[in-house]
């Protein structure tokens, strides 16, 4: 089971990597900087900001699956408290792309049709696994 | 300085996030999020509180972990990456405020803008700290 986490872990890192990377097209899919232009130099600065810091905790997770991955399937509290609030931050994702966001605005190309496809599973599969690295860590494994 | 003295100042930290917490709820009508936001697309404004419940959240969840297991921060596989993490989260936060936001309208707030720079630098101190203290 701990050789299946490991793996498992791998892929979430991979996965969240290339989520971090992609949302660098993502202010220019969505038209962010025309439609930002209306706001006040201070809201626009505030929602440039804090998308950087979200952006920047998505690297953080990365990190975490790539490069501490025995620690994370240590079954440890601290393990089960950090797994816990990934899964916590992925599944909010999720509520908000099912009932959340109204993506109506967003031009429905094939490639938007896709990429909104592949977010889905790729929060999907984080909201999972770290909702069972949680048991495993909670001594879940036995 | 000794990992007791670093527990004291992660506590203290933890209750620094939790004001921030409140700060972020009364900066909404003090800056007029609501009123700001009403000519953008639905989508802009949906991103913007998102984004703004996630930084939320992070901040709750960095209060409750100083609160409650400070000891975490020093000692463990991971502690060194968490507390670096969080050591330049606040440390850039410093260097926005400085280099990013609006002038005018930090010149305006002068006593705010001042008081969130020292508590970001306090926070950057802390978790500092903890980075370099880690057992």
């Amino acid at each position: 089971m701990r050789e299946v986490l490991n793996y498992g872990l791998l892929f979430a890192g991979l996965g969240l990597l290339v989520l971090t990377i992609a949302s660098f097209w993502i202010p220019r899919i969505l038209g962010w900087k025309e439609k930002l232009a209306d706001l006040s130099p201070l809201m626009r600065e505030l929602f440039w900001t804090y998308a950087a810091y979200i952006l920047a905790s998505h690297l953080f997770f990365a990190i975490l699956s790539l490069g501490f991955r025995d620690w994370l399937l240590s079954a440890s509290p601290a393990a089960a408290a950090m797994s816990g609030f990934i899964c916590f931050w992925w599944s909010v994702r999720v509520y908000l792309q099912f009932f959340g966001f109204d993506l109506a605005e967003v031009k429905d190309t094939r490639f938007n049709r896709l990429a909104k496809r592949l977010l889905t599973l790729l929060f999907l599969y984080l909201m999972i696994f770290f909702a069972i690295m949680v048991w495993w860590n909670l001594g879940g494994g036995g | 300085m000794n990992a007791e003295y670093t527990i004291i100042l992660l506590r203290l930290a933890g209750l620094i996030c939790v004001g921030l917490v409140v700060a972020n709820f009364v900066a909404a009508p003090r800056l007029g999020y609501a009123g700001s936001l009403a000519r953008a697309e639905k989508l802009v404004r949906q991103i913007f509180y998102v984004h703004c419940g996630y930084i939320v959240m992070l901040i709750s969840g960095l209060a409750i972990l100083c609160l409650g297991w400070p000891h975490l921060f020093l000692e463990g596989g991971m502690s060194k990456v968490v507390s670096g993490f969080f050591t330049v989260f606040w440390a850039s936060r410093v260097v926005v405020q400085l280099t990013y936001y609006d002038s005018e309208y930090r010149r305006r707030e002068r006593f705010w803008d001042i008081f969130f720079l020292m508590v970001f630098f306090t926070l950057a101190l802390v978790f500092g700290a903890a980075f370099l203290f880690e057992r």
